[in-house]
């Protein structure tokens, strides 16, 4: 059989296979009410069969598994986070309006009193052993639930004695006063609630306390109304039901208020002042990070680049051991180093600095571990760019008397940065977002004392907003944390542009 | 002599210094590591009470099971750097050798989509995998596929550039001998570039590998707090961040084990990593 012919069947196969399996999920998370899911799988499948068998266009070949994937992964969640930021998502507005409302009624009960105390019966369902409550209220039926569900019922009048009680149901056992006791641990928890809002819960072994929510919604003037007081709430923008006299009941929930997170970063006092300083120190330590590395790495390939040194390549092993290691590892071991007094750093230099708890010193200490994983890297370009000038150019500038001085500053010099100025602006637009060197190492901290107990000395803006979103000291807020991801997002896609565009302009000064 | 003292000495007085900075780390924590107090705070260097203790409390700990984490880290770390280097040298193929409409606008859009961090979609990530969980288990929470998948949804991004760079490098005349002689554009890519471009896809792997080997973010977010599903990077920070105050013995014993392969990995291919890193520098 044709070889050719039998790998291009297969192929066919194990393509509509793929394409079947994407369909079948597609229609499971449809089933399982994961619209967005299903659609997604649905429209990749048809791109899939598309792609590959009927259009023409070769480069969609071999783009569409990495942008499908793109697309799922990074573009999807950076939209669905962005839109986060136009909500109040946080601590206390993560309900829907009808839960919290729900939740307010429920939390609002007080008993009732009745003329007469409800008494109830403990009975077990025969076959599932639930436990089920049997009562009288207000009806001449009576109740039966388990505290889930609930429902009316008449049992045979020859089956119930004079006081009420009843004697047998189909389907359930009777419990005896002992019995009952024994249940006791499920009684204590069992809440029934009807459909009027009154809600039944046992207070001994015999009678049910009724009580009955304080709260109640008029649904079509979207107001709750405090039985008792005869207070109103309503609505506010913020996703809370407030009073006319400001009263805020909780929880509220998660609210669309336009661009107040945004605003916010600009009025709110709380927010301004603790962010102006992350962002004061997000660009001063990117831009330091990148010019002291530079310069190192710079000063090192100049020393190392001698012919006669021959053990260059041991120089270079060891140099680049920093990049070697993971970093999530030599960063905690170095938090650990610069522990202030009793720490290595502080002993073997006969020295007592607060590393990591004063604020100037824990930037220092920042730096320095910067500098000791990025050096490496800086190194290796930088070598490589000086190799790569070539020869002639420095032995003509060497026949024309030029020192060697000035044979770098005129000649090394510029070409090495217009060699390597794209790697710099793509390390500043890293070291902008270097989330691991600050976290792992100081946490951010230490702490500033007017902030919200959130922003720190070392803190920079994807940090500070980590912090925000999942760690904070006054509840996360996720809405907040989403507009400052955005405005991350703005700033690093700013400068990464200009700084291309810089260098394109650089590029055609030859 | 005269030239050695003047000329070379001091460049390796240099060398020296700079070198026990970049080793300084390392020196301390195989001293941690072996010394059985514990304490990288009162670190002497060579310790005072040698042991191979953490290294076996390491292996020991039920809960902290340094093992499992291990063979967590590798698979996790291998198939999706794989997938990362297949997905990406397919992609850095086509943008480099074909000329498409959106060629432009989809080299623009992987490099501004990068900049949004990916930790901060984190809640984002979350829900998606939750809620393929409830479909499909082997989806959801807690395992490792939709691991690897999220990392692949990275593929498009740095690595597609270098290996694009790399590619660029390749002369079309070699694509044009082969056309003529009527290999398709996927036989063009298996035959001639890939063996062309071998050093680059082990860099770019390694650079992947070490890359996830490192995440802990997502991974924790995905993989949970679960002691059997931690990777290496997650399972580690619990010895620090535990409540029983930082444990640094088995720490340091744990992380000198993870460091030691990735470092001899790294060493033993400088040369085309070096290469890799200088060519990128040379053609930008």
């Amino acid at each position: 059989m044709n070889i050719k012919a039998v790998s291009k069947g297969s192929k066919y196969l194990f393509a509509f296979g793929f394409i079947l399996i994407l369909l079948v999920m597609g229609t499971k998370l449809y089933q399982d009410k994961a619209w967005f899911l299903a659609i997604f799988f649905y429209v990749s499948a048809a791109l899939i069969f598309y792609t590959y068998s009927i259009s023409k266009s070769t480069p969609a070949k071999y783009l569409l598994p990495g942008v499908l994937l793109l697309t799922l992964f990074h573009i999807y969640p950076a939209f669905y986070s962005g839109a986060v930021a136009f909500t109040n998502d946080s601590n206390g507005h993560q309900l829907t309006k009808d839960q919290a409302i729900a939740a307010i009624v429920q939390d609002s009960k007080i008993p009732i009193a009745t003329q007469e105390p409800v008494k109830y019966q403990t009975l077990i369902e025969e076959g599932s052993k639930k436990v089920f409550v049997l009562f009288k209220y207000e009806s001449e039926n009576y109740w039966l639930s388990d505290g889930n569900a609930i429902r009316s019922v008449s049992p045979d009048p020859r089956s119930v004695l004079v006081d009420g009680t009843v004697v047998k149901v189909g389907g359930f056992t009777i419990l005896s006063p002992d019995q009952t006791q024994a249940q006791i641990a499920v009684l204590q928890n069992l809440v029934i609630n009807l459909d009027s809002g009154i809600s039944f819960q046992p207070q001994d072994l015999e009678t049910l306390e009724v009580s009955q929510p304080a709260f109640m919604y008029n649904e079509a003037k979207d107001e709750l109304i405090n039985t008792l007081s005869g207070e109103s709430y309503e609505p506010n923008d913020n996703g809370q039901m407030v009073s006319k006299s400001g009263e805020v009941l909780y929880p509220g929930w998660k609210a669309n208020i336009g661009w107040r997170n945004f605003s916010s970063i600009i009025t709110d006092k709380e927010i301004r002042r603790p962010l102006l300083a992350v962002l004061v120190w997000t660009f001063a330590n990117a831009f330091l990070l990148v010019l002291i590395s530079f310069l190192m790495g710079l000063v090192l390939a100049l020393i190392f680049n001698f012919p006669a040194l021959r053990s260059k390549r041991f120089y270079r092993t060891i140099f680049i051991i920093p990049m070697a290691i993971p970093s999530v590892l030599s960063l905690l071991v170095w938090s650990g180093l610069f522990t202030a007094e009793t720490g290595v750093i502080d002993r073997l230099f006969h020295i007592s600095i607060p590393w990591l708890t004063h604020p100037w010193w824990a930037r220092v200490a920042v730096l320095i571990v910067e500098l000791w994983i990025t050096f490496p890297y800086m190194f290796l370009i930088t070598t490589g760019a000086i190799q790569a000038i070539p020869g002639e150019i420095l032995e003509a500038a060497a026949i024309d008397g030029a020192s060697p001085a000035k044979s770098f500053t005129q000649i090394k010099l510029p070409l090495v940065v217009r060699t390597v100025a794209p790697l710099l602006v793509a390390s500043v637009a890293m070291a902008l977002n270097n989330f691991g060197a600050i976290y792992l190492l100081t946490g951010g901290g230490p702490t500033f004392s007017n902030s919200n107990g959130n922003a720190g000395a070392t803190d920079i803006l994807i940090s500070y907003t980590y912090k925000l979103a999942f760690n904070s000291q006054e509840g996360n807020n996720y809405g907040l944390a989403s507009a400052l991801s955005i405005l991350n997002f703005l700033i690093v896609g700013l400068i990464s542009i200009y700084g291309l565009k810089k260098m394109k302009t650089m590029e055609g000064i030859n | 002599m005269r030239f050695w003292l003047k000329k070379v000495l001091w460049r390796h007085v240099v060398g020296i210094v700079v070198a026990a900075f970049a080793l300084f780390p390392l020196v301390w924590m195989i001293s941690a590591a072996f010394d059985v107090t514990g304490q990288i705070s009162t670190q002497q260097l060579i310790p005072v009470h040698k042991g191979l203790d953490n290294f076996v409390q390491l292996f020991s700990n039920k809960e902290k099971p340094f093992g499992i984490w291990s063979k967590n880290s590798l698979i996790i770390a291998i198939s999706a750097a794989g997938m990362q280097v297949i997905i990406g040298a397919l992609a850095a193929y086509s943008l480099s050798r074909h000329r498409f409409k959106g060629r432009k606008l989809t080299l623009t859009t992987i490099l501004i989509v990068q900049m949004f961090p990916q930790l901060l979609a984190a809640t984002t990530l979350f829900l998606i995998i939750n809620t393929f969980g409830r479909s499909f288990a082997i989806l959801g929470l807690g395992h490792q596929l939709p691991l690897i998948l999220v990392f692949g949804g990275s593929a498009l991004g740095v690595n597609t550039w270098m290996l694009k760079s790399f590619f660029d490098t390749l002369p079309t005349e070699i694509d044009e001998a082969a056309k003529i002689d009527g290999a398709g554009h996927f036989e063009i890519f298996r035959k001639i570039i890939i063996p062309l471009a071998t050093p680059i896809f082990v860099v770019t792997f390694l650079l992947s590998f070490i890359g996830i080997i490192n995440e802990y973010l997502i991974t924790s977010v995905i993989l949970g707090l679960d002691g059997k599903n931690m990777t290496v990077a997650v399972g580690l920070q619990q010895f620090i961040y535990g409540q029983y105050g930082k444990n640094w013995g088995p720490f340091t014993a744990g992380a000198l084990l993870a460091t030691i392969p990735v470092m001899t990995l790294f060493i033993f291919l400088q040369k085309h990593l070096v290469s890799g890193l200088v060519s990128g520098s040379t053609k930008g």
